[in-house]
Order: structure tokens, then C-alpha cells, then sequence
């Protein structure tokens, strides 16, 4: 007979209505066998007993349904951004609240580098620092020898230093948009957008394929799950060639891998019909700890880059409607090839535009191919109303809304974007809900961090950065919104039945947490310490 | 650090076929790619769907680049443009001509401008095909649109696709939008000489005489130039100029690296030269041969005295 081990903790939130709340769990091959009191395992034949967690609250292991692989490998260079963040090794790196800190935060790091290596860094905000705009004098000061290029968080922008402009020949003579110059003629160190930004990064060796499917990359995204309570999480635009596969198999299948990893295949580089064939064939090769088949598509582009597509009355500020990354007639196509072929999608929506003309390919696809069990997912989905929810129910669409917003973005969306009608229902977790549509919330690491936690704070609360708080009515509970990071998002993928709750028969997949997240006051909802994760059974300390 | 050549007579141009779905891209790359212009093309498309290359032309395929007989290839380019580009540079040997099909609702511009950045790739001009029968509408179309009207303004050619010859409120329209020429979908054939600058060679069939929808001039002699004088004699094109390259001298031994795409202009330091040697090509709509060779000579200065 198998080995059983009863795991003891302080409190069990099961996300289970059968048994809500427990003190023990056993655990037998991976999976969950009973739960309830220390007897649990009793009929089962005994069990050896496990008190190593006997002081931590106990949840079903987090699930992060939309973020990206390169979350763990970004952090083989140096982080500059304004808020604090920690990295896989759980090293906390402060946030860099003004330009001098950048400088000084920088000199610090490059002591760590070799006499060759140029400095590389990311995630640097201006939207957070009003004063001057980061130049290269301020690089210069950093080291002058070696070359610099500080990427902007949105990935459209960077500074680089005098030693890095001279390395892609940029100079007074160079006239080249996106190479800003002062009044002095000279570039200033900022580049904005990819062709100007890429002779830099050729030259500084910044190739942001490595950030994925590299056996590194790999291990060191586990790393961030444990840290923030994750179990299972999606790499939501994946290219995955053939030798990925394999690396993918090798790394996720060692018993001390701590992932249930979901790479969700970029739906490009072939037609319609090729795009399904592979996800089929992906599919078939998946295991316990890498599910493979889903499709990813996208359509509009960013909110906070005015390049979503939005609905009457547009922007604010009156700036054209976005930017279709993937045509229209083109969504109609591979939604309905991946429809066909019983693939599913998840679809990076976040203007209402992107959504409705998503739902009207999808609700197109099911006339010509019934499939009620589809549950396609509408990803970001950040400014549907409650008509669009209603019809998404009726479609037997699912959301994954980015919550994170409304604290990282609440105040710029209010006065920039959309106006503050519309923030104040963006991502309208209330509404779906009231609706009876499948919700998950997400991060979108490492656009914001991965926490499910702080995600469902975010839900929760609803507070901006300046505190305010944005929307009271599209409030949720604190039980709903554990469910949205649990079973909600399990649902999303298709897992439901495996994971997101303490269930018998699931898998052993637990949050180690510090605090009873439903005993805390809500608001406090993000500072619950997270001990580590349980995935099959094994311990895994943060 | 990756290795970057410094060797500035490497230098790779590209071209950016731009247009929305169906408009007729993959058509165009399959005609580049057969044409018989001595060029070792790399052209990177979104996917080999709609590539048919010739079995007797086709050396190999693989997972993702097929090699043609003729030292052309083509790849596709994965999840990122720019980091293909940069793997198209660092190729050897070196491809003669880069060719990117955009994809359907791509900003063209925006990949273009590589071409202008990076020091050692050169602008080869963005070719938006218009497709002659949906453009109108699609130009109107509420979602899509303005980025349809977008990709012609930004051409520095227009190739129609699907009717010919151009009907002339679709001309009219295109005007309204772009200052681009426009190339009917008939004309041109073949088109590498025009898109890729390639000058009249006596042992290929030459430009001007066999295709009579374009024209072209080449010079070649001992002329020599300062920045100054290349910089105004550029500014004097004649409007019909849509390509022109060369390498011109300087006294002293230096010379000059010329590249006009439509209004795109380049002028930088190339190695010493014995040799002036330059191109200039048109739609034979829109210049002569005549009025590029008048307006070249005119502006020579004094020969250079062996
Ligand atoms: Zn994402």
C-alpha cells in the first residue's frame, strides 16, 4: 500500500462548500485522500503524521492564470522600477523613488558586474516621477565606460548612456525618430520605440527570447510561484517549438519543480488551421506538471497606451482609437478554426471594442459549431459593462480581469484614459459575478507582480496609489475573490476538476500562508505572509 | 556581447512589404523571390502559407526557412520582428537585400525606421499593396481603417493589386491619402530593379529598355563631391526619382554612400573609392530617363582630374 501523510495545519480554507474549513489533510501518490480532523486518514489505513505546518493556514495552491514566463528571468538584470519588488531568490529590491535613487541603485548593482558586462535594467516608471526625464547625463554618472540601458516598464521606451549611443552610432548627425535630441543637438540617451531602441539592444546583447522556455527561465519562474503561494501558472503568449518541448518536459517533470506550469500558445507564425493542428498536437504531449492545447490571441492593444480599442466615447483626451494587433476579419478566422477544432482560446482583450468584437467571433463560431463546453476566456477584459458580462454568460465565456490595475493604473485610467465613469466599473469583477460568469483575476507578471493575494486585494479593496477608491460598487468579497484566485481561475483553464480546491481526489496542492486571509481585516488582505506552497504533496519553502 | 561587424561595405538593406490580409503581399515575395536578379534575398514572412516556390527552385526546407537555388531564402520570423532582424545581420555571409512582409494591420513605419537606426542596414523603402477592389471599403471601414489608410500613407511605393489598369477614383483617393507613386498591378516586371535599386547591366536584360514602366539612369565615372554638393544635388531631384544609390567620391580619397527611397534620403561615410558610381530609377509615369540624366549632369561639378 501506499505511503499516506497527514498534514496538520493550523487552519484548512478548502474552497470546498462540502467541508469549508478543516484542521488536516491526507495525502496519498500526489493527491488529496481525505479531509477533515487528525482521523481523517483512519479508514484509510493510517497515515504517518507530518507537524511541519502546523502553525500556517492552509489553502488550495494559488492559481495565476495570466502571466508570463519571462516574470523569473527579467530579473537577470537590474530592477529599476518605483515600487518594491522581490525577486525568485527573494531578495528584496527597493523601489526607486526618484532619479537620484536610480543613479545610486545602479552604481550599487554595476560593482556586481564584469569589467565587460554592460548594465542593463527594467522596469523604470516615469509615469511615477514627475520631475526631469531620465537622460543620459544621469547614466553617465552610473559609469561611463561601460555601456547602460535602462528599459521603461512599458517597453516602449528606454535610456541609455553616452558609451551605449556611441555603440549604435547614434550621434548629433544621426536623424532617426525615436533618438531624441536636445536643444543642443545631441541625443539625450532616450529612445522610444523598437527601431530605434533595437541597435542598443543588439549591441548590449538584450534578446528577450531567452526570458522563455530556457531551462533557467524555467526554474527560475517556479522560484516566483512558490514565493507568491502559486501552484499552477499559464506563460499566456508562448512560442513553443519542438526542442521546447522537450526542455519543458525535462525541468516540469522533476519531483522538485514546483510548478503546474500552462504555456498557452502565441497564436502566430501560421494560418488558422496550422495554429490549431499544433495546439492539438501540443496537447497530446502534456503531463501532470505541463498542460499544453490552449491558444492565445490578441487583438487591441494597452489602455494606458491609448492603444486599446474602446467604445463611444473613446478617450478623454480625445487621442484616435487604438490599434488592432490582429484584424478584426482575422479574429473572426482563428477564433473560429480554434473553435472548430475543440481548441481553447484565451483572448487579450482590454478595450470593450476588443471584447465585443471577440464575443461576436465566438458567439459567430458556436451557430456553425455548437460546442457548450468551450469556455473560451476573455483575458484583461478591463472595460466590460455589465451587457457585455451578461452576453458572455449567455456564450459560456470566462474573464480573467486584471485587477492589479486599479491600484498600479486606478488614477491615470480616471484622469488620462477613459475618464472616471468607466474606471470606476474597470475591471468589473462585481458585474461579472452578478452575472454568472466564470471569474478569475490576474497579474500579469511581470507587468505587475505575481501575488494572487495582492490580486485579490486589489478586487476587494479597489484602491488607487493615491489611496482612493475607485469603483465601491464592483466591490467583492473576500471569499469571492479567494475563489477567483483558486477555482475560479482553475475553471479558466480547464483544471477545475484537478485543482483549486482542498477536495479528495485533487491534487495535493496547497498555499502555506502565515494568517487566515478571512480572518484578517480586508484591507490587510495583501500583507498576509506567504510560507511557501504544497505541490503533490512535497513542501516547498519559500 | 554579440560579435557586430564593423565592415560598413556589408551594409543590408531593407525593404518593408506592408498592406492588409488578402491585399496581395505573399504574391509580390513570391515574384521577388523568382525573379532572376542576382541578389541573395532574405525575406522573412509571418508563415509559408501562401510561399509557393518552384520545386526546380527549391534547395531545401526546413521547420522554418526554405533555401532557393538561386542563394535567396526565406524564414519565418517568430514571436519577435526586430530579434529576427537582428539574426538577418548576423547571417554570413551576409544577405544582399532584407525583405519583411509586414503583417496585415502592421505599422510599416515603425519596422522601417530600423533601417534608418541601425548603422549597418540602410532604408530600402516601404511597398504597401493596395488591393484594387477592397480598399475603397476597407479604407471606410470603422474598425480597421485607419490603419489601412495608415499603411499607404506611409509607402514610399504603392503596388495595386487585382485590377489594372488603376481605376481612376482609387488613384484619387490613394492621392488624398499617400504622395507615394503608384505601380499598377500589371506594371513592372520584373521588380526587383526598381525595389532594389539594382543598376542597368549590359549582361542582364537592361531596365529601361525592356520595361517600359520604369526607367532608369546609371552613371559611372571619375566625379567627385563634397557632403555639401551631394546633400543639394539631392535636394534638386527631379519628383519622379523614386530610388536612386551610389557610391560617390570624394577628393582625398573618401567617399560618400548615397540611398533615396521616395522621400527617404541617406548620406553617409563609405571607404575610399577610385570609382563614382550611382543609380537612379523612376516609374515611367512620372520621370524619363532624359530629365534623371539632365539632372545629374547638370549638377556635376568640374571632373575630378585623374
Ligand atoms: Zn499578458
Amino acid at each position: 500500500m501506499s505511503d499516506t501523510t497527514v498534514f496538520r495545519a493550523k487552519k484548512i480554507i478548502t474552497m470546498d462548500p462540502d467541508m469549508p474549513v478543516a484542521t488536516h489533510v491526507a495525502v496519498r501518490d500526489g493527491r488529496i485522500l481525505a479531509v477533515g480532523g487528525a482521523d481523517c486518514a483512519d479508514q484509510w489505513g493510517g497515515a504517518s503524521h507530518d507537524d511541519g505546518l502546523s502553525g500556517t493556514v492552509l489553502m488550495p495552491g494559488l492559481v495565476e492564470g495570466h502571466a508570463h514566463m519571462m516574470a523569473g528571468a527579467m530579473w537577470r538584470y537590474a530592477y529599476a522600477g518605483y515600487h518594491d519588488r522581490i525577486d525568485p531568490d527573494g531578495v528584496l529590491w527597493k523601489g526607486l523613488a526618484d532619479i537620484d535613487g536610480v543613479v545610486a541603485g545602479l552604481k550599487e548593482y554595476g560593482k556586481r558586474l564584469g569589467p565587460d558586462d554592460p548594465l542593463v535594467a527594467w522596469g523604470f516608471d516615469p509615469i511615477f516621477l514627475p520631475t526631469e526625464r531620465l537622460n543620459r547625463n544621469h547614466l553617465d554618472e552610473i559609469d561611463r565606460d561601460r555601456p547602460i540601458a535602462v528599459m521603461y516598464s512599458n517597453f516602449h521606451l528606454m535610456c541609455v548612456n553616452s558609451k551605449a549611443l556611441e555603440l549604435a552610432g547614434y550621434s548629433r548627425e544621426t536623424e532617426v525618430v525615436g533618438v531624441a535630441k536636445g536643444p543642443d543637438g545631441e541625443p539625450v540617451g532616450e529612445l522610444r520605440e523598437m527601431a530605434a531602441m533595437f541597435p542598443v539592444m543588439r549591441r548590449l546583447g538584450i534578446d528577450f527570447r531567452g526570458l522563455s522556455q530556457t531551462e533557467p527561465a524555467i526554474r527560475s519562474y517556479g522560484k516566483v510561484a512558490v514565493r507568491a503561494g502559486v501552484t499552477t501558472a499559464t506563460d499566456l503568449f508562448a512560442t513553443i517549438e519542438d526542442g521546447d518541448v522537450e526542455t519543458l518536459l525535462r525541468v516540469t517533470g522533476e519531483d522538485d519543480y514546483p510548478l503546474r506550469l500552462v504555456p498557452v500558445l502565441g497564436a502566430i507564425g501560421g494560418s488558422p488551421e496550422e495554429i490549431a493542428a499544433k495546439a492539438l498536437r501540443l496537447g497530446e504531449r502534456g503531463t501532470e506538471k505541463l498542460r499544453l492545447g490552449a491558444v492565445k490571441l490578441m487583438t487591441d492593444g494597452s489602455i494606458q497606451g491609448w492603444t486599446a480599442r474602446v467604445k463611444w466615447p473613446g478617450y478623454v483626451g480625445g487621442q484616435p482609437n487604438g490599434i488592432w494587433n490582429t484584424p478584426p476579419d482575422m479574429i473572426h478566422q482563428l477564433v473560429e478554426a480554434m473553435h472548430r477544432n475543440g481548441v481553447q482560446l484565451h483572448i487579450h482583450t482590454n478595450g470593450d471594442e476588443a471584447s465585443e468584437v471577440s464575443m461576436n467571433a465566438i458567439e459567430a463560431a458556436l451557430r456553425k459549431h455548437p460546442w457548450s463546453g468551450h469556455r473560451h476566456v476573455l483575458q484583461h477584459a478591463q472595460m466590460m459593462g455589465r451587457d457585455q458580462f451578461r452576453r458572455a454568460a449567455e456564450l459560456g465565456i470566462a474573464v480573467n480581469l486584471f485587477a492589479n490595475h486599479i491600484w498600479y493604473f486606478g488614477d491615470q485610467h480616471a484622469a488620462l484614459t477613459i475618464g472616471v465613469d468607466r474606471a470606476r466599473r474597470m475591471d468589473a469583477a462585481r458585474s461579472a459575478l452578478d452575472e454568472g460568469v466564470v471569474l478569475a483575476i490576474h497579474s500579469d507578471a511581470p507587468v505587475t507582480p505575481m501575488a494572487p493575494l495582492f490580486t485579490a486585494w486589489c478586487a476587494v479593496n479597489r484602491r488607487t496609489m493615491s489611496g482612493r477608491v475607485l469603483g465601491e460598487n464592483q466591490r467583492i468579497t473576500v471569499e469571492e475573490a479567494l475563489h477567483a484566485i483558486t477555482l475560479g481561475a482553475a475553471r479558466t483553464l480547464k483544471m477545475d476538476g484537478e485543482i483549486g480546491s482542498v477536495s479528495v481526489g485533487k491534487r495535493a496542492d496547497f498555499a502555506i500562508l502565515g494568517e487566515d486571509p478571512t480572518a484578517v481585516d480586508p484591507s490587510r488582505l495583501k500583507d498576509v505572509p506567504v510560507l511557501g506552497t504544497v505541490m503533490d504533496g512535497r513542501v516547498f519553502r519559500a | 556581447m554579440t560579435g557586430v561587424s564593423a565592415d560598413a561595405s556589408a551594409k543590408l538593406p531593407m525593404t518593408v512589404v506592408a498592406g492588409y490580409l488578402g491585399a496581395g503581399k505573399t504574391t509580390l515575395i513570391n515574384r521577388l523571390l523568382a525573379e532572376d536578379h542576382g541578389l541573395r534575398l532574405l525575406v522573412m514572412v509571418n508563415d509559408f502559407g501562401a510561399i509557393n516556390i518552384d520545386a526546380d527552385l527549391l534547395e531545401s526546407r526546413d521547420e522554418d526557412t526554405l533555401t532557393l537555388t538561386n542563394g535567396c531564402a526565406c524564414c519565418t520570423m517568430g514571436a519577435d520582428l526586430f530579434m529576427a532582424m537582428g539574426d538577418a545581420l548576423d547571417r554570413r555571409p551576409r544577405p544582399d537585400h532584407l525583405v519583411i512582409e509586414a503583417s496585415g494591420v502592421a505599422d510599416p513605419k515603425r519596422i522601417a525606421d530600423a533601417g534608418i537606426a541601425e548603422s549597418e542596414m540602410t532604408y530600402g523603402g516601404i511597398v504597401t499593396v493596395v488591393d484594387g477592389v477592397e480598399f475603397p471599403r476597407l479604407a471606410e471601414d470603422g474598425l480597421i481603417g485607419p490603419q489601412v489608410r495608415a499603411q499607404a500613407a506611409q509607402a514610399d511605393l504603392l503596388h495595386v493589386s487585382k485590377v489594372d489598369p488603376t481605376p481612376d477614383a482609387l488613384l484619387a483617393l490613394l492621392a488624398e491619402i499617400s504622395g507615394a507613386s503608384v505601380l499598377d498591378s500589371g506594371a513592372g516586371d520584373p521588380l526587383s530593379p526598381l525595389l532594389f535599386a539594382i543598376p542597368a547591366n549590359p549582361r542582364r536584360s537592361a531596365v529601361a529598355a525592356v520595361h517600359p514602366d520604369y526607367v532608369s539612369y546609371s552613371y559611372e565615372g571619375p566625379v567627385a563631391m563634397t557632403r555639401g554638393e551631394i546633400g543639394s544635388l539631392i535636394a534638386r531631384r527631379p519628383q519622379g526619382l523614386f530610388r536612386a544609390k551610389g557610391r560617390i567620391a570624394e577628393e582625398g580619397g573618401a567617399s560618400w554612400e548615397v540611398q533615396v527611397v521616395g522621400t527617404q534620403v541617406s548620406i553617409t561615410r563609405g571607404p575610399a573609392i577610385a570609382v563614382t558610381r550611382f543609380v537612379g530609377i523612376g516609374l515611367a509615369s512620372n520621370v524619363t530617363r532624359g530629365e534623371i540624366e539632365d539632372w545629374w549632369k547638370a549638377a556635376l561639378p568640374v571632373p575630378h582630374p585623374a
